[in-house]
């Protein structure tokens, strides 16, 4: 079978494990068991169908038209394989880990959660590879769709309807600027295939709106900054398993479609498109992050940083943007080389993150960092595997987050070399910006591995035990990935650089060989993750022959009870928690966060209260959230309870309605 | 790009690196006692003070876990491969082929994730609250080092540390006021990350106990000194490397034969150290500790700085 077929099988088997859990839905063992192992074997198969197309190149698969809106296609051409290859092994990752995980929802519709798990994969697979605007807007919507039936599952919680309706209100608002844009291309072309929406003809001005259209659309899709709003408590809001494929793969559809339309469709962008993605992608880098820091919620935390890393995604983005509005093909190569890397590796320590999250919220039902602590010694394996997560997102050598964002330098860098001087002003800037987010980001995972971390603060806590095998081995397999994407780093870039030429530009040249990756000449730059790897393992005899010479082992070790506590009774209270962790960052960069002062009046009023004192305080809105959306809600309800006037429930009125509609169609007719 | 020599000084490197920096932070002790009107301890006390602490029994708070353990080991070693990658001896970087400047940045916050992972992973208070002083310094001063250095890089047309080294040491990259902010900026950055006094804030030993240090003893105490000893002598040495490279061995146009030539850059070297540390010790000790919640304050200075600097770059002076 060549890949397309295969890529067919795969959404057939995804469509078949979504039919059968439906059916089981009330065997909740069965069901969950039958998604978990068709959806694995259904990603595997999308897999196999990816390698195909990466070493081959697939013929795309025309359907005749069905609708007047032009021919049915699916074409895996560079950017789409990569793009299914990605959703698949998450897939496989997160369809194993849900067999046991979504044991804690069997007094539930289990079958119906499977049904959009299974749906929202093949949906996935469908945007990515559609080649026709219109069916591309229609699976777009239905995977929005299927995403908003997995955040309101608890449906009975007020969060997560809340959660829901923000969501569905800025997707279909993005979803709005993209029809609209491909609306404009329709316009030029007459036709709604993507193959003629590359010949189209479009003034420079139309050409702009397109780019802003589209760009925001998407932005909206991926959370970048000023269209972040909905994204913490949509993650929270979701089952984790849910929560890690939006993270990790859903976020790269939207980054997808900008890379589609911005770079793929407009061909050679114009300088500021460029300009204008770096600084929205440097503004979601520092804000993401800085915003990450204040959360206590683990997965509020990860959506944050999701936010960050969209950010050093657009980073690359733009700066290929801008190596083709300059005629540089040296950066344009980098840029999107970066950009797509990053998007890779931050995919598999997302999801990674997130699944140790759901793993903590299987056992103990609570992700409030200020409640966790010492999960380390309970649950050893979640642990290690959420350490190679927090290392691979800090960016710390020679983890893969590292690899991508040092493309990302190199290509600051590269850029800065040019002759355009906005550009060459902006570009180490940028750097100095991204080495912001970078200590913060690493913050950030240490504040979160705190969960494993320090004393065990409560019984409830104290009595959580490792997750079954089937959760341990998803995460395990994404940390896998994690640590082959960073010392695999000559094979995976020789592999990415094609999938940019082939696909959006730059001259094909050569950025790996050997042990060694390079931005294009090794003068500028060398990097060898593997030789990093080895040479830390390596240099570690040092510290050892230091033991050995000294016999420091002789000596051994004594496990103590507590920590010192300046003689007085040691008590987890002491320790330094989720909350106070951050208050440097806080009293430090005031203009960021903005302190409720009244709640801290309160605190002085409500002595007895303490508790739920200690609650608001802990409470630091973000700006934007106060700017953005609570204007949003407040027209979005204004609107609709006026709109309720025209609802009356009465049915006489609405035969009223019924007949002036007739009578206003006939007297157009007529006319 | 790899033979056979450079592998060879790159690792005699990384060994006198730390053979010599508790020696360096021996001199900044008699210094301060000095200045204080104290005899003070030898200057080989320290190296009396690892031994002695390499055999004690080492005493570990129940709630740790393997990572405690662990933060000496990767201090020492993610110091040790900074140690060999920086131009020290040289006017080239003799490990350029493991990686660039963004690498050793980097490394330096792989020492600094696991150090303020170690000061959480007790649950003891001032090991927390070290951790979170040593991630708020670094936010800091790492987007000032990485600006300055970035700025070089540029200068010099790679990102390569050995070609910067060369370029500056050989008067390719004249001293433009460029490079003068930067290195003022670089110089105050690094005096800020070596942790001493004004900036004592993670380590803090009167006020926090030394931070994450507190709950260490034996020979991982031992371990995590001479790392930290290792990480001030480093930042001074990236310092040198990348600003006051002169002296160094040019393996390319070597002027002497190597063997003569390479204990002349060593000397040179430690002469240059010396006064670095010798200007720190002043520092150290005119001033009073500056409060951590306002040390942004001044950092913001550093971050100007290194600001004029690129923007005189751009404007070619």
């Amino acid at each position: 079978m060549d890949a397309i077929q295969l890529l067919l099988l795969s959404m057939a088997l995804f469509g078949v494990s979504a039919f059968f859990s439906l059916l089981l839905n009330g065997f909740h063992r069965a069901a969950r068991m039958t998604s978990g192992l068709l959806g694995t074997a259904a990603s595997i198969v999308g897999l196999v169908a990816a390698i195909r197309a990466a070493t081959g190149s697939p013929s795309p698969l025309v359907v005749p038209a069905l609708l007047p809106f032009g021919q049915f296609v699916l074409q895996m051409d560079g950017l789409s394989t990569l793009m299914v290859g990605m959703i698949c092994l998450l897939g496989i990752a997160v369809s194993f880990y849900s067999i046991s995980y979504l044991g804690q929802y069997s007094n539930r519709n289990l079958g119906v959660l499977c049904f959009f798990i299974n749906l929202f994969i093949a949906l996935m697979l469908l945007v990515v590879t559609i080649d026709n605007a219109f069916y591309f807007l229609i699976f777009w919507e239905m995977m929005t769709l299927a995403s908003y039936f997995l955040v309101t599952f608890e449906s009975e919680k007020k969060e997560s309807v809340q959660a829901g309706f923000l969501y569905m209100l800025i997707a279909h608002a993005g979803g709005a600027l993209i029809m609209l844009s491909f609306f404009i291309f329709f316009l030029a072309t007459g036709s709604f295939d993507f193959a003629t929406f590359r010949q189209a003809d479009l003034t420079p001005v139309l050409r702009s709106l397109v780019f802003l259209l589209a760009f925001i659309g998407f932005g909206a899709k991926a959370g970048m900054v000023p269209l972040h709003v909905w994204m913490p408590s949509t993650y929270a809001a979701a089952p984790s398993n849910a929560s890690a494929l939006m993270a990790s793969v859903m976020k790269k559809t939207a980054i997808y479609g900008i890379l589609r339309v911005c770079v793929d469709f407009l061909g050679t962008p114009v300088l500021w498109w460029g300009l204008l993605v770096v600084l929205l992608g440097a503004l979601s880098a520092v804000l993401g992050v800085f915003y990450a820091l204040t959360e206590r919620d683990l997965k509020r935390i990860l959506a944050y940083s999701s936010i960050e890393n969209v950010g050093i995604i657009l980073l690359g983005i733009g700066t290929g943007m801008i190596g083709m509005a300059t005629n540089q093909p040296a950066v344009t190569l980098l840029g999107f080389l970066a950009a797509l890397y990053h998007a890779l590796n931050h995919s598999f320590f997302k999801g990674l993150l997130f699944l140790c999250a759901g793993s903590v919220d299987y056992r103990l039902h609570t992700r409030n960092l200020n409640e966790l602590g010492g999960l380390g010694k309970l649950m050893p394996w979640t642990g290690l595997s959420f350490l190679v997560g927090a290392l691979a997102v800090s960016a710390i050598p020679p983890f893969n987050g590292f690899i991508s964002e040092w493309f990302t330098y190199q290509a600051f860098f590269t850029a800065s070399s040019g002759h355009d001087f906005i550009v060459r002003a902006s570009m180490p800037l940028s750097a100095a910006l991204l080495a912001l987010a970078g200590t913060l980001a690493a913050m950030v995972a240490i504040k979160m591995y705190g969960a494993f971390a320090g004393p065990v603060r409560s019984e409830k806590v104290g009595q959580a035990i490792e997750v079954p095998g089937s959760m341990l081995s998803g995460m395990a397999f994404l940390a896998i990935g994690c640590i082959f994407l960073g010392l695999g780093a000559p094979l995976v870039t020789p592999y990415l650089a094609q999938v940019v030429t082939s696909t959006l530009g730059g001259s094909p040249q050569s950025v790996a060989s050997g042990l060694w990756v390079y931005p294009l000449n090794y003068g500028q730059a060398l990097l060898s993750p593997p030789l990093t790897a080895i040479l830390l393992l390596g240099l570690l005899i040092v510290p050892v022959i230091l033991v050995v010479i000294y016999r420091g082992y002789r000596a051994g070790r004594r496990i103590v009870n507590d920590p010192w506590a300046c003689g007085y009774g040691y008590s987890s209270k002491m320790s330094i928690t989720a909350n106070n962790f951050n208050q440097p960052i806080t009293v430090t960069f005031p203009g960021i966060y903005k302190l409720r002062t009244a709640i801290v009046e309160r605190l002085v009023v409500v002595g007895t209260w303490s508790k739920q004192v200690r609650e608001t305080i802990t409470r630091i809105e973000p700006i934007l959230e106060n700017i953005v959306r609570q204007p949003t809600t407040r027209t979005v309800e204004y609107i609709s309870q006026h709109i309720q006037v025209l609802q009356m429930g009465d049915i006489r009125v609405y035969c009223l309605y019924i007949v002036l509609t007739l009578v206003i169609l006939l007297i157009a007719i007529i006319r | 790009m790899i033979s056979a020599s450079m592998i060879l000084i790159g690792f005699l490197q990384a060994l006198v690196i730390l053979a010599v920096a508790p020696l360096f932070s021996g001199f900044s002790r008699v210094m301060r006692a000095k200045m204080h009107n104290r005899r003070g301890p030898s200057l080989l006390q320290n190296y009396r003070d690892l031994a002695k602490l390499m055999k004690r029994q080492e005493v570990i708070p129940e709630n740790a876990t393997w990572t405690f353990r662990a933060a000496p080991f990767v201090t020492v070693v993610s110091m040790l491969l900074v140690a060999a990658i920086i131009p020290i001896f040289t006017a080239q970087s003799p490990f350029s082929w493991v990686g660039d400047l963004i690498l050793v940045v980097y490394l330096y916050a792989l020492s600094r994730f696991f150090f303020s992972l170690s000061g959480l992973d007790t649950g003891s208070t001032f090991g927390g609250i070290g951790a979170r002083r040593e991630l708020l310094v670094s936010a800091l001063v790492e987007p000032v080092i990485l600006l300055v250095l970035f700025v070089m890089a540029l200068l010099a047309g790679s990102t390569n540390l050995g070609t910067i080294s060369t370029k500056v040491a050989t008067g390719v990259i004249p001293f433009y006021t460029s490079v003068w902010l930067g290195m003022l900026a670089f110089a105050f950055a690094s005096f800020v990350e070596m942790g001493k006094l004004p900036f004592d804030l993670a380590e803090a030993e009167q006020e926090l106990q030394e931070g994450p240090l507190t709950e260490y003893s034996g020979r991982s105490l031992a371990l995590m000194k001479w790392g930290i000893y290792m990480k001030q002598l480093l930042l001074v040495s990236l310092f040198l490397a990348v600003f006051l490279p002169f002296g160094s061995v040019n393996l390319i146009s070597p002027g002497l034969p190597l063997l003569l030539s390479i204990p002349v850059a060593v000397v040179v070297f430690f002469l240059k150290v010396i006064a670095f540390y010798f200007i720190v010790a002043v520092l150290e000790n005119a001033m009073a500790r500056v409060r951590f919640l306002k040390a942004s304050a001044i950092t913001w200075t550093a971050l100007g700085a290194a600001i004029m600097s690129f923007v005189f770059y751009l404007a070619n002076v």
